[in-house]
């Protein structure tokens, strides 16, 4: 359903994206994980047309067999909220504090649609029941400071979904709630694109949120792709040294049986800090911070594919042995 | 042995002295904290957690009951010798880039405990040394904070803590504005300067694999109130109060482990 | 680093200005109280007159140096002076707990509403016209606007964590505002500063206009206005040269305050302030 191609996207003087090619089929959910200055959130927006002023786009992004990129504005907007959704990091800022919540959902819906009054009415309090708000007729005149912040979420859902996009995009949309409710949106978003086999592209800085809701996972780094696949295939069985030492550096919550092992125990780090735009080094991205790195990471590391849909770029993948001790 | 910190039956709000119309933002809330512990303090946003790190370190003033730390009531510390009460109580916060002043370099704001609370300008020898305890060179002294890396932020943050040798060290989500990759350097950090300095640790944490890790004492709060207590590994082996499960079931839902 | 161009045409009007202002103290083309009725009402491009004489035969040139020094000496104090204590006033309330900020904010609210022309004019029947009801005039009406710019941005900075900090390594509210507040809001003060000045002058300027300033013999640029305006047919070009002088010298102050924004404030958003 989207086929991205050979993107690129530069601000400046610095190429922030590069990517040769990502896929998301029909309903199929897409995690993009990375770190702050990976261009995870650039990738993203960048296929709905939502990039800062002065980027430049090149390559491909082809969604239902239509090209986006080069498209005015105009048409843009026409494919977000009809074709394409987009959810936003923080609610209580995505919606407009002085607009109650029933006008900002119509507003989404009678956009793309031409519904009389009681049917839009309708529809809204259908989206609101989709997004299991509890008694939406009650919460079409509250304001969004009324609601709280995983409802204020739950309702940027349901203005992403007005129109019945086939894939919604979802820029880190649980960071800012609590633990607890963060599941039930996670729950929430896996529950909606099952059910009306929305493909789903869902960006984020944690490779456990992402396991929990996405089939497929890319990693990527300092713009690049890393690695990409079947999200437990890349868990497990990760290639990419970034990817693996990213999945050590976790602190996660220990199984029941290893809890009084693990108070006092370090934790596995990975060295040096993910640097500014500009500072990258060439070829494999993650060079000065990798344990394995050797004099061929200086070129741009060949993409290896593994089982068919399990591709990663690294010239020492975990799995083959290198010397790392002596370093 | 007695604790080194005492809550009884505190309760905090913030507002105005007499304004009962205001509820309670800490609530009868009794908890002990021994010397040479770690304790992790974890709940949702608005439960009180950042609060009551506040309220124990001496910056907010609780209205009822008492807290006693090292054997001294807080308000007797407070009017009586508040710079020492200072000296053994630091706090490193959530956004480090936010708690260093941006137009003042590092070594600047690196010596202000020892200004403040020491009434002298500490040396170069002494501040490259703090720098050294948490990894980093003195080069970055003349720098300013936009020019340095959330990590090294942080890391400077605790630097800056740790210079007047205070006995609690109170972490408000140390690490959760940091990048994941630099999240476990900054943990092990604190962990290595605890056991080294023989701190006290009090970390507010959402993160139940972080507050797993460094702390062996756990609370969780709740809208102002304690509604669990105990051993970390306790706690997430066998929770009690429902919103502990769910917290606990929540976090293993999305933990990798 | 390439300044933005109203800083740099700004800049150098400012500097301009102030130049001639410091020059008229050393050398001026003639003695400035020389006075030659033979030469009265030359017109500009007379023989050793550029600019032209005035009524009493005075050189113009000389007459506008003498005027920019007194623009400068005025707008300087009373800007100076007025965003002192309007800062120090707002960091004050700021500081000040939640009882007293209100009720002092409305006190600096009260203030912005007296209307400014009104008590010059106030000021100069109790203490007669002159250059220091002109100065106390600009104070009093500066004061109110400096505290009111002040109180936002610094409860602004209160309320950041790096304030907090210094609260926790034992540093007092006194510190905190002098130190940490007062150096983050400087560059907005600068800004203001440069604006105030620009306000100063065309103050200064239209208060001597009316009679109400600075008086003879001290030149001024208002005054030159005033007493052009009687020979407007016969000598247009008197009222031209101070016209055009308070523009320009105006014209920089604001331009250099624009400049200095557009250079201060990308680090202020990225310390998170205002």
């Amino acid at each position: 359903m989207l086929e991205v191609r050979d993107l690129s996207v530069t601000i400046g003087r610095h190429e922030i994206v590069r990517i040769d090619a990502l896929d998301i089929p029909a309903g199929g959910r897409l995690g993009l994980v990375g770190e702050s200055g990976s261009g995870k959130t650039m990738t993203a927006m960048s296929i709905v047309g939502l990039l800062p002023f002065g980027a430049r786009v090149t390559g491909s992004i082809m969604f239902e067999g239509r090209e986006l990129l080069g498209r005015s504005d105009v048409e843009m907007s026409r494919v977000r909220g009809a074709d394409i959704g987009v959810v936003f990091q923080d609610p209580s800022r995505a919606l407009n504090p002085m607009m109650r919540i029933g006008k900002q959902v119509s507003e989404a819906v009678r956009l793309h649609m031409k519904l009389s009054r009681a049917e839009t009415r309708e529809r809204v309090i259908g989206l609101l029941h989709q997004v299991q708000l509890p008694q939406p007729e009650e919460l079409l005149r509250r304001y969004p400071h009324q609601l709280s912040g995983g409802q204020q979420q739950r309702v940027l859902i349901a203005i992403a979904i007005a129109c019945d996009p086939k894939l919604l995009i979802a820029d880190e949309p649980t960071t800012a709630l609590d633990v607890t409710v963060q599941e039930e949106i996670l729950r929430l978003l896996v529950h909606l694109s099952e059910e009306r086999s929305m493909g789903l592209l869902f960006v984020s800085h944690d490779l456990g949120v992402v396991r929990f809701v996405c089939d497929h996972v890319a990693v990527v780094y300092g713009g690049n792709l890393v690695e990409v696949g079947p999200t437990d295939d890349v868990v497990e069985r990760s290639q990419h040294r970034y990817t693996s030492a990213l999945l050590a550096a976790n602190p996660g919550i220990p199984a029941s049986d290893e809890i009084e092992q693990y108070v006092g125990r370090r934790l596995t780090v990975i060295r040096g800090s993910v640097p500014a735009l500009g500072d990258f080094p060439a070829g494999c991205r993650f060079r000065n911070r990798c344990d394995a790195a050797t004099d061929s990471c200086g070129e741009s590391p060949p993409t290896t594919t593994l089982d068919g849909e399990h591709r990663y770029r690294c010239w020492n993948p975990v799995g083959r042995s290198v010397d790392v001790g002596t370093r | 042995m007695s604790a080194l910190v005492e809550v009884r039956g505190m309760h905090f709000r913030y507002g105005k002295v007499r304004d009962h119309s205001t509820p309670w933002t800490l609530t009868d809330l009794s908890l002990d904290i021994r010397a040479d512990s770690t304790l992790g303090i974890v709940g949702e946003s608005g439960s009180g957690k950042s609060t009551l790190i506040r309220v124990l370190s001496g910056l907010l003033h609780h209205q009822q009951g008492s807290v006693m730390f090292d054997g001294r009531d807080l308000n007797d510390w407070l009017a009586k010798s508040p710079k020492d009460l200072r000296r053994r109580n630091q706090i490193v916060f959530q956004s480090p880039r936010r708690s260093l002043d941006p137009r003042m370099n590092i070594g600047r704001s690196l010596s202000q405990p020892v200004r403040a609370l020491e009434q002298r300008k500490p040396t170069k020898a002494e501040m490259t040394e703090w720098l050294a305890r948490v990894g980093l060179g003195n080069e970055i002294l003349p720098r300013f904070p936009h020019q340095l890396s959330g990590g090294q932020l942080q890391r400077v943050g605790i630097a800056r803590a740790l210079s007047v040798g205070p006995d609690v060290l109170y972490a408000d989500e140390p690490v959760s504005a940091l990048d994941v990759s630099v999240q476990a350097q900054v943990l092990n950090l604190l962990m290595d300067v605890r056991a080294q300095l023989g701190l006290t640790l009090v970390m507010v944490s959402h993160d139940l694999g972080v507050v797993s890790r460094l702390c062996e004492e756990v609370i969780v709060l709740k809208n102002g109130v304690v509604v669990e207590a105990g051993r970390t590994a306790d706690v997430l082996a066998n929770p009690h109060d429902p919103y502990t499960v769910s917290l606990v079931a929540a976090a293993r839902t999305v933990s990798l482990t | 680093m390439r300044y933005p161009l109203p800083l740099m045409l700004g800049g150098l009007l400012v500097s301009l200005f102030v130049f001639i202002a410091m020059l008229s103290f050393f050398w001026t083309p003639y003695n400035p109280k020389k006075i030659s009725v033979p030469d009265r009402l030359l017109p500009p491009g007379s023989e050793g007159y550029i600019f032209g004489t005035d009524k009493l035969g005075r050189d113009v040139v000389t007459q506008l140096m003498l005027g920019a020094r007194n623009s400068l000496y005025v707008s300087v104090l009373s800007t100076t002076v007025a965003i002192t204590i309007g800062a120090l006033f707002g960091l004050f309330v700021a500081g000040s707990g939640p009882r007293w900020q209100g009720t002092l904010t409305r006190v600096a609210d009260v203030g912005l509403a007296l209307p400014g022309i009104l008590v010059a004019l106030v000021l100069a029947t109790k203490l007669g016209p002159g250059n220091m009801s002109a100065i106390l005039a600009i104070i009093i009406w500066f004061i109110p606007v400096a505290a009111r710019v002040t109180i936002g941005p610094a409860k602004q900075i209160l309320a950041l964590d790096y304030v907090e900090a210094a609260f926790a390594y034992g540093r007092s509210k006194r510190f905190v505002l002098m130190n940490h507040v007062l150096r983050n809001i400087a560059p907005l003060l600068i800004v203001l500063a440069s604006v105030m000045f620009a306000a100063a002058i065309l103050i200064e300027a239209s208060l001597a206009f009316l009679g109400v300033g600075v008086q003879p013999p001290t030149p001024s640029w208002g005054r030159f206005l005033n007493e052009a305006q009687p020979l407007l047919e016969a000598a247009p070009y008197l009222m031209y040269f101070p016209g055009v002088a308070i523009v320009l010298t105006a014209l920089g102050f604001n331009l250099l305050g624009d400049g200095l924004r557009t250079i201060l404030d990308p680090q202020q958003a990225r310390t998170g302030i205002l």
